[in-house]
């Protein structure tokens, strides 16, 4: 059995457990088992399409698994899966203030 | 409602007016009590500062890196207590949720957005976004003497 660590905002769809053990050879296995036993957490977590939402990253014990095998990433007893999400972004109003061309007044 | 307390609203508003003219960015840690009058209710206690990750010109954007998110979190559940949400700061900018915050947001976390004009801070708001990353709801923010 992994243990999967629950973010707390994602614990309202997890009967407020913040780790659950689930069984699974790969991550893959791991979040499917996580996602049919909380039905409710997969549209967190996986898109219309079934693929992981962009801003979700999974990381077995302290690694991302991007830079591991991905969701075949072999999971082992004891194991730690976490879920951390992409977070970025800014003003990046000046920038666009920059190249924006000047329309010349009385327009077309 | 999100409710920031003294001790964690000074590190955020110090790391904000520290990275003028970059972006800061960090982590919230606190309590989340759920059904009270005013709905849920979160409460920050802790502010965590974290390095502005991002690879170019850092004034108008940031990144935070998911292993120190991941390490927030970890020092949160070690103090028994939730990693609530996110902020940044926009330099010489108004305090609001860029189409750029909302491309690269996550609808798990409150995001708190520190305006800071000449160096100094000037407002706050915070922002709930979707799943989808098209919409922010704006959230009822509270910090010392606001």
């Amino acid at each position: 059995m992994a243990k999967v660590l629950i973010p707390t905002p994602l614990r309202q769809f997890t009967e407020k457990n913040d780790s659950v053990e689930l069984a699974g050879a790969t991550v893959a296995e791991v979040m499917a088992a996580l996602t049919q036993k909380f039905p409710d957490l997969r549209k967190q977590l996986f898109n219309d399409e079934g693929k992981m939402r962009s801003f979700v990253n999974v990381y077995l014990n302290d690694e991302d698994i991007r830079y591991l095998q991905k969701d075949a990433t072999a999971v082992a007893a004891g194991d730690t899966l976490s879920i951390v999400p992409s977070i970025a972004g800014g003003a990046a109003v000046r920038e666009v203030e920059r190249t924006l061309p000047v329309r010349p007044a009385g327009g077309v | 409602m999100i409710k920031i307390n003294e001790t964690a609203w000074a590190a955020m508003v110090a790391h904000a007016e520290a990275a003028y003219p970059n972006e800061c960015c960090g982590a919230m840690i606190g309590q989340t009590t759920i059904g009270t009058i005013d709905g849920d209710v979160k409460s920050v206690t802790i502010a965590e500062a974290l390095e502005n990750a991002y690879a170019g010109a850092q004034g108008a954007r940031y990144e935070l890196r998911p292993e120190d998110l991941l390490a927030a979190d970890k020092k949160a559940r070690a103090a028994g207590l939730d990693l609530i949400g996110i902020f940044h700061s926009h330099p010489d900018c108004d305090a609001y949720f860029s189409k750029t915050d909302l491309e690269n947001s996550c609808p798990w976390y409150s995001f708190v957005v520190l305006s800071v004009k000449g160096g100094k801070f000037d407002h706050a708001n915070s922002f709930l976004p979707n799943a989808e990353q098209t919409v922010a709801e704006k959230e009822e923010l509270i910090w010392p003497k606001s």
